[in-house]
C-alpha cells in the first residue's frame, strides 16, 4: 500500500527516484495535528526521491506568524511553509520573500485539486485591486503571480454536538434551520445548565463575527444585501433594519453560550467542548482534527453547517469550501525544484487520501470516489455543507465589498458587547458596527 | 598613598645648581612629568578598554536600537518588506485623532490604562506599607514570613498568570470558595475575566499581587534604617502605635514610597504581559491597554504594515513615562 501511495504522485510528478537525491528540504508549519501526517508523507518522498523532509511545527499561529517575520529578516527561513492561504501567502510574495511559482504550476498540478480551490495563492484581479493602497498588506504582488498552492481546504462555521448529550436532550438529529437550532439549544441547555452550552473561542475576537454572524446574515438576507451590510450605504448597513434583523437573530443566542465562552481560545473552547464542558461547538472543517488529538471520537459527534433562517433569502445556504493553509516555496529555497517536487507529491490523491487519514483534515486534493470511506463519516458529513450554487453558497473569501483597511478584530469587539456580553442592545450595536465600518471607508485611501 | 615630602623632587627643584632655564621634558622633573604622563594615558587606555564593551553594547544594544525604533515610528512597514514607506508624522496623527480606525482605540485603552495607573500604585503602597510595619515587629519567623511574602514576585510569570486563569474561571477556585463561604451571590457565572464589569478591576489585582513583594521588601529596608530613639521618642511623647507610625514613620517612608509608586506608574503605563496572557484585551476590548495595543499593532494584524504605528505608540508611551519621572522627581525634590 505505501509504495502505490509513494508511485502514483511520482508518477504525476514526472520525475524519477533519486532525482534530488541527498538533499534536504525544511519545512514549518503552525498545525501541529499535521505534523505526524506530515512526517509520513515525508518517509514516503523519501524512499522516492531520495529527498529528506524535516518538517517542524509552530504554534499558536500569531507565534508562528512571528517566528515567519523574524526568519524573513533574518534570511533563515525553511524552503517550504504552510500558511493561510490567500492570506499570509500573498503578504509574503509582496514583499519578495514567496517565490512566484506561476509558471510551474500547470493545469497537470493545479488540476489534482478541488475546483473550488485550484486557483487559490493566485493574485486574481480582485486580489490585486485588494493590494494597490499603500497601506493594503498586499501591497505589491502583481497580476497573475502566484505564491501557494492549496494544502488542506475546508470552511468555517461548521457545528459539533456531543451525540450522547444531545440524545439525552432527546435531540437525534441535525437541526434543519435557524429556528430548530435555537430549539435544540435551549434543550441542551435546559437539561444540563452548566455543560449544555455552546463552545466558541471568542477570545479570538472575530470568531463570533465570521463563523456565526457572516453565514447567517448572508441566509437571511442573500448576498447582495449581505455584501451592503459593509458597505457606505446608511440605509443597507449594520443599522439599517437589515442589520438589526440579523443582529436579532444572532442575539438569540445570548442564553446558551458556555460560561465563560468569551474567555476562551479556539483551542480552549474545543477542549471544552471535548471534556464535555460545552454540548455544542462551533468550529470549522479543520476541528474534528483537534477534538481526535483531545480524546474525542469522530463517531461521538454530530456535525453539520450552521444552520440557516427558513424563512431566509436563502433557507439552503452551503458554506462554500476555500482553501485554508497553503504551501508556498521561500524565494531563498536553494532547492526550489525540490520543494516543489514535495509539494506536488502532497498533491497526489493517493498520498492525501492518507494524509487526510492521519490528519483528520481536509486536503485541498480532489479526492474523488467516496470521501466517506475515506475521511469518516463526520468528516464527509462537514463536506455536504459544500454543496450549493453559486448564489446559494456563503463564500468566506470574498472582500473586495469591504473597505480595504477593514479590521475584522475591531469589529468583534463591537459584537461581542451584544453577545455574550450582553452591554449593549441590538440597536446600539448596529449602529456601532456601521460607524466603525465607515470609518474603515473614511481611510481607506 | 604618602605624604611625605618626595626627594626625588626636592632634588630636581633644588635651586643653585643651575639657573639655565631647562627645555620642557629634560633632567629629573622632566622624566618625572613623563612618566606621570605616561602612567595617566596608560590609566586612561585601560580606563577606556574597562569601559569599551559595556559601550560597545549600549551603541549596538542601546543607541541603533532605540534609534532604529525612533525612525520606524514615522515609517509604514509590515517588518520584512525590503523597503520602509516614509509617512512623516502621519504614525503620531492617526494614533491621537486623525484616523477613526485607530485614535478611538488608542483612546479608549488610554482611560484603561490610567485606570490601572491610579489603582495599581494606590493599592501596592496601601497593601505593601502596613504588611511590612506587621513584618518589622514581628519577633518571630520574620525570614520566613518575609520569603513567603515574596513568592509572588519570584514565581511571577507566564505559568503564573495561567495559573491565575484557572482561578478565575466560572468553575475556578474564585468561584468555589465564595460559594463554601455561603457567598456564592458574589460568584461570577462568566468567570472574574468574562465579565466586562470585573474584568480590569480583576486584572488591577492580579498585577498589585505581583507588585506588593518588591514595594514591601523596600519599605522594609526603609523601616529598618529607622534610628530606634526616634520611635522611642514618638512613645515617650504618649504616642501609641498608630500615632506614632502614621506621624513618624510614614513620613519617613516617605522617599521610597515615592520610588514604588513610580516604578509602579511606569509599569502600569507601560507593562501589557498580564494582559496579554489573560484576557488579550477582552472581553471585547474592556481590558485593552495602551502597551497591549502596541503589541497588538506590531504582532497581532496578520503582517499589517503597522509596525510604524506601534513604534509611534511606543515612543508617545516613553513620552509620558518621562513627564511621570519629571514630577516625580520634583515631587522628591521638593519634599526631601
Amino acid at each position: 500500500m505505501a509504495t502505490v501511495v509513494a508511485l502514483t504522485p511520482l508518477a504525476a510528478c514526472g520525475g524519477s527516484s533519486g532525482s534530488g537525491g541527498g538533499d534536504t528540504l525544511t519545512m514549518w508549519t503552525f498545525k501541529q495535528s499535521h505534523l505526524a501526517a506530515l512526517r509520513n508523507a515525508a518517509v514516503q518522498f523519501k524512499k522516492q526521491t531520495g529527498i529528506t523532509v524535516k518538517i517542524d511545527a509552530y504554534g499558536p499561529d500569531d507565534a508562528y506568524t512571528t517566528k515567519v517575520q523574524a526568519a524573513a529578516k533574518t534570511h533563515d527561513l525553511p524552503d517550504v511553509l504552510e500558511v493561510h492561504s490567500d492570506g499570509e501567502d500573498l503578504v509574503l510574495g509582496g514583499t519578495g520573500i514567496a517565490k512566484d511559482i506561476a509558471g510551474d504550476v500547470g493545469s497537470d498540478w493545479s488540476g489534482l485539486y478541488q475546483k473550488g480551490v485550484q486557483t487559490s495563492g493566485t493574485v486574481t484581479d480582485e486580489k490585486y485591486k485588494e493590494s494597490l493602497p499603500g497601506d493594503s498588506k498586499t501591497h505589491g504582488v502583481q497580476k497573475g503571480q502566484r505564491f501557494s498552492v492549496p494544502f488542506t481546504a475546508g470552511t468555517f462555521g461548521i457545528v459539533m454536538g456531543n451525540k450522547q448529550k444531545l440524545a439525552a436532550a432527546g435531540i437525534t438529529k441535525p437541526p434543519a434551520n435557524w429556528a430548530e437550532f435555537i430549539a435544540d439549544l435551549k434543550a441542551t441547555k435546559a437539561k444540563d445548565p452548566t455543560g449544555g452550552g455552546v463552545a466558541l473561542g471568542l477570545k479570538v475576537k472575530a470568531t463570533g463575527l465570521t463563523w456565526v454572524l457572516q453565514p447567517l446574515a448572508f441566509a437571511d438576507l442573500g448576498k447582495d444585501k449581505y455584501q451592503a451590510l459593509f458597505g457606505k450605504d446608511s440605509s443597507a448597513d449594520f443599522s439599517s433594519p437589515d442589520g438589526l434583523k440579523v443582529l436579532g437573530l444572532y442575539d438569540q443566542m445570548q442564553p446558551y453560550w458556555m460560561p465563560g465562552a468569551q474567555t476562551q481560545e479556539i483551542d480552549g473552547a474545543d477542549q471544552a467542548f471535548a471534556q464535555g464542558k460545552a454540548a455544542w461547538d462551533i468550529g470549522g472543517t479543520f476541528t474534528l482534527a483537534f477534538l481526535q488529538q483531545n480524546g474525542m471520537k469522530p463517531d461521538d459527534v454530530m456535525a453539520f453547517g450552521l444552520p440557516a433562517p427558513a424563512d431566509g433569502a436563502v433557507p439552503q445556504r452551503a458554506l462554500g469550501p476555500l482553501a485554508l493553509t497553503g504551501l508556498t516555496i521561500a524565494s531563498t529555497s536553494k532547492h526550489p525544484d525540490n520543494a516543489e517536487k514535495w509539494m506536488k507529491f502532497l498533491a497526489g490523491q493517493q498520498v492525501a487520501a492518507q494524509f487526510a487519514k492521519d490528519a483528520t483534515d481536509v486536503p485541498a486534493t480532489e479526492l474523488g470516489g467516496d470521501t466517506a470511506s475515506v475521511m469518516g463519516a463526520t468528516l464527509a458529513d462537514m463536506l455536504k455543507t459544500f454543496n450549493g450554487t453559486p448564489d446559494t453558497t456563503y463564500d468566506p473569501s470574498l472582500n473586495d465589498f469591504r473597505p480595504p483597511t477593514y479590521d475584522q478584530d475591531s469589529m468583534g469587539d463591537v459584537l461581542a458587547d451584544l453577545t455574550p456580553l450582553g452591554q449593549k442592545s441590538v440597536e446600539q450595536t448596529g449602529k456601532a458596527m456601521a460607524k466603525l465600518d465607515n470609518s474603515f471607508w473614511a481611510t481607506s485611501k | 598613598m604618602t605624604t611625605a615630602p618626595r626627594p626625588a623632587v626636592a632634588e630636581a627643584t633644588g635651586a643653585g645648581r643651575s639657573t639655565a632655564p631647562r627645555p620642557p621634558g629634560t633632567g629629573l622633573l622632566g622624566r618625572a612629568t613623563r612618566r606621570t604622563g605616561r602612567r595617566r594615558g596608560y590609566e586612561a587606555l585601560s580606563g577606556w578598554l574597562f569601559v569599551l564593551p559595556a559601550v560597545a553594547l549600549f551603541l549596538v544594544m542601546g543607541l541603533y536600537t532605540v534609534g532604529y525604533g525612533f525612525l520606524l515610528s514615522f515609517a509604514r512597514w509590515n517588518g520584512f518588506a525590503p523597503h520602509w514607506d516614509w509617512v512623516g508624522v502621519q504614525n503620531y496623527k492617526d494614533l491621537l485623532w486623525a484616523n477613526p480606525a485607530y485614535a478611538p482605540r488608542v483612546r479608549h485603552a488610554a482611560t484603561h490604562t490610567l485606570y490601572v495607573m491610579i489603582a495599581v500604585p494606590l493599592l501596592t503602597v496601601l497593601v505593601s506599607f502596613p504588611l511590612a510595619v506587621l513584618l518589622n515587629s514581628a519577633r518571630r519567623m520574620q525570614t520566613l514570613l518575609r520569603s513567603v511574602y515574596f513568592v509572588p514576585y519570584v514565581t511571577s510569570g507566564i505559568a503564573v498568570f495561567f495559573a491565575w486563569q484557572y482561578i478565575l474561571q466560572p468553575d475556578g477556585a474564585v468561584n468555589a470558595a465564595l460559594k463554601t463561604l455561603g457567598m456564592g451571590s458574589l460568584a461570577q457565572p462568566q468567570g472574574w475575566l468574562g465579565n466586562p464589569h470585573t474584568a480590569l478591576p480583576t486584572m488591577i489585582v492580579v498585577t498589585v499581587w505581583g507588585a506588593v513583594p518588591v514595594a514591601m521588601l523596600m519599605y522594609l529596608t526603609g523601616l529598618q534604617t529607622i534610628d530606634r530613639s526616634v520611635l522611642e521618642a514618638a512613645e515617650l511623647d504618649g504616642a501609641g502605635w498608630w500615632r506614632a507610625n502614621a506621624s513618624v514613620v510614614w513620613p519617613l517612608v516617605r522617599p521610597i514610597t515615592a520610588i514604588v509608586v513610580l516604578l509602579n506608574l511606569r509599569d502600569s503605563l507601560q507593562g501589557f504581559q498580564t494582559f496579554l496572557v489573560m484576557t488579550n484585551g477582552g472581553p471585547g476590548d474592556h481590558t485593552n491597554v495602551l502597551g497591549l495595543e502596541a503589541y497588538r499593532l506590531a504582532f497581532l494584524k496578520d503582517l499589517a504594515p503597522t509596525l510604524g504605528l506601534a513604534s509611534a505608540l511606543g515612543w508617545l508611551l516613553f513620552a509620558a513615562a518621562l513627564v511621570l519621572a519629571l514630577i516625580n522627581l520634583r515631587v522628591l525634590r521638593s519634599r526631601t
